[in-house]
């Protein structure tokens, strides 16, 4: 099978390649402190909104890691990943509104419609690079943004109208959500997803896409499918997306066009670049500080986006690698290395030198 | 004996500027081979048509007797004709080890049986890495490689698909005598224990004579010398 890309193989032989630098995002100190504090801040008896900030925190801060997948790993930068985002939650309304779906089942085909969606703008944007994948995907999100907008669905003859700047609502089985549930649902979701994608990143399939992302023509020289890894990289970015969409019209309960807007996109893609691309555990932390920063600020929205503005610049001039890359470099610093692990104490060197 | 690669009528022109003028020629399973050119005479262009990043205008390439003018580089890898890129593009977040495992993993289907004298937890990485001298920097990121080090794993990437047929392009330019002659050694290995053949493109006459049987001589897009080797 000489023509055919072995990918199952991939996953076994590429383990084990670990560079010789400790990052802090590698161990699982920090992000398990992070999270026992996550779940033991509703003790503190915070009130409804708070609650709700951290929420709808953690739902973005999956949706910032799911543009990682595509923009970080693959580096397929991408401006409109509000797409899917918002293909799972209209899809979500939709399906439990109008064809009277179970909520269970309306959100399991929500994400397969967003990862579809995905793999379709894979698809599109494969043979491109750099910035004309940006300029692809803005405007393919602007299209469905702008659809959604004008856009009137109808319960029936004489039922109701919905659609348009209102948006669609979501029959949930429950009348109110409780805050203290949706919070714990939420920053479960959070954790799985994180999980689900640092695993995704660090498999053979993301070290090849890593590759892809670095230079494209030497993973081509080296026997990958290169179009085919960034089709892969959108299907697998947009199901989580569509994952944390479903997940956020259940918590507000009604699909509106904002949540395939720009500003969403540009939301996902400013914590990636403050966290650090391509690190998966850097978005999430930057989406969750920004977000609840600048909402406990209690800021209009106009401020807001000048904030996530001025932010990125910072962030892109002065910390090019983000949070995460930043504390990667300093940490490879620190550890003082100089060409990589020496060699095993006694232990044959390869090289054919003598090792001390 | 069925030609392993084999050229007819490759033309290629960029713009109003011919640079492939109807090439011909043909390489035997195992059989080392030359590509002596001044610059602009077309010789990178040729590699990259034989190799599979560019299309001809006009012509066919044929490999194993079946015609792949049309086959992408990826595929012509795992067919197993590999190349090597003048100047390196490596991957500057990979570690080496990773960088050659991505290669690895594309040819994993071509390696059945190996083995050798693997320590615990070495895979074939560590044996390509160790035969290309870069054992000691396989946890470097490529980035941070000499000159030298990238020549080295462009080697180790060629060779992680057990290619039939190498196709280097200028692998010995601007190297250290010590690197020359450590590459000069794996290639003739290779092409004596492996099996391997080989079109080398250099400028280096000596060297085209040290390592090749034949010598294909290319001016303004056309061969017009083929020198036989003694």
């Amino acid at each position: 099978m000489r023509g055919s890309f072995p990918f199952r193989a991939a996953k076994v032989s590429l383990r084990g390649g670990t560079p010789p630098a400790r990052s802090p995002w590698r161990g699982g100190g920090w992000p398990a402190a992070g999270i026992g504090l996550l779940l033991l801040f509703p003790l503190s008896s915070p009130d409804a909104f708070l609650l709700d900030v951290f929420t709808t925190g953690f739902l973005l801060a999956a949706f910032a890691a799911s543009w990682d997948v595509v923009g970080g790993v693959s580096g397929q930068i991408t401006l409109g990943h509000a797409l899917p985002f918002g293909v799972a939650a209209y899809a979500c309304a939709l399906l439990t509104t109008l064809a009277g779906w179970p909520l269970p089942l309306a959100v399991a085909a929500a994400v397969l419609l967003a990862a579809a969606a995905g793999l379709g703008i894979g698809a599109l944007s494969a043979p491109l690079a750099g910035p004309f994948v940006a300029l692809l995907t803005l405007a393919l999100g602007e299209i469905a943004h702008e659809a959604a907008v004008g856009h009137t669905f109808f319960s029936g003859p004489g039922g109701y109208a919905w659609g348009g700047e209102g948006g669609i609502p979501v029959a949930l089985p429950w009348r109110d959500a409780a805050p203290f549930p949706s919070y714990y649902a939420a920053l479960a979701f959070l954790c799985l997803a994180s999980f689900g994608m640092l695993r995704f990143s660090r498999s053979g399939a993301g070290l090849i896409l890593r590759a892809v992302e670095g230079s494209p023509i030497t993973a081509l020289a080296s026997g990958v499918p290169v179009a085919r890894f960034k089709r892969m990289a959108f299907a697998v970015g947009s199901a989580f997306a569509g994952a944390a969409g479903a997940g956020f019209v259940v918590h507000v309960g009604r699909a509106t066009a904002t949540d395939l807007s720009l500003e969403l996109s540009f939301q996902a893609a400013t914590f990636a670049a403050v966290g650090g691309r391509g690190t998966i555990v850097g978005p999430v932390v930057a989406a969750l500080v920004l977000h609840v920063l600048f909402r406990a600020l209690s800021l209009p929205p106009s401020a807001r986006v000048l904030l996530y503005a001025l932010t990125l610049l910072v962030v892109l001039r002065f910390f090019p690698g983000g949070v995460a890359g930043t504390a990667r470099d300093l940490a490879s610093r620190r550890a003082g290395k100089e060409g990589g692990r020496p060699p095993r104490p006694g232990g044959r060197n390869r090289n054919g030198d003598e090792a001390p | 004996m069925t030609a392993l690669l084999s050229a007819e009528g490759v033309v290629k022109s960029f713009g109003p500027t011919r640079v492939l003028a109807g090439i011909a020629l043909s390489i035997a399973p195992g059989e080392p081979v030359g590509l002596f050119g001044p610059n602009g005479s077309g010789k990178t262009t040729l590699v990259n048509i034989l190799s599979g990043l560019l299309l001809p205008d006009a012509g066919a390439v044929r490999f194993e007797g079946r015609e792949i003018t049309r086959l992408p580089l990826d595929a012509r890898y795992r067919m197993g004709i590999a190349r090597t890129f003048q100047i390196p593009h490596p991957y500057p977040a990979l570690s080496v080890r990773e960088a050659v495992g991505v290669a690895l993993a594309a040819g994993a289907g071509n390696r059945t049986g190996e083995g050798g004298d693997r320590e615990e937890g070495e895979g074939p990485e560590e044996d390509l890495l160790a035969r290309t001298g870069l054992f000691n920097q396989r946890f470097v990121p490529c980035a941070r490689l000499s000159q030298g080090c990238l020549r080295r794993l462009e080697f180790a990437r060629a060779l992680a698909c057990r290619p039939k047929l190498l196709i280097l392009d200028e692998i010995f330019s601007a190297l250290s005598a010590a690197d020359e002659g450590d590459l000069t050694a794996l290639l003739r290995a290779e092409n004596r224990d492996g099996g391997t053949a080989f079109l080398l493109v250099s400028h280096n006459p000596p060297l085209l004579k040290s390592l090749c049987r034949r010598i294909l001589v290319l001016e303004e897009g056309r061969i017009v010398r083929e020198r036989a080797v003694l």
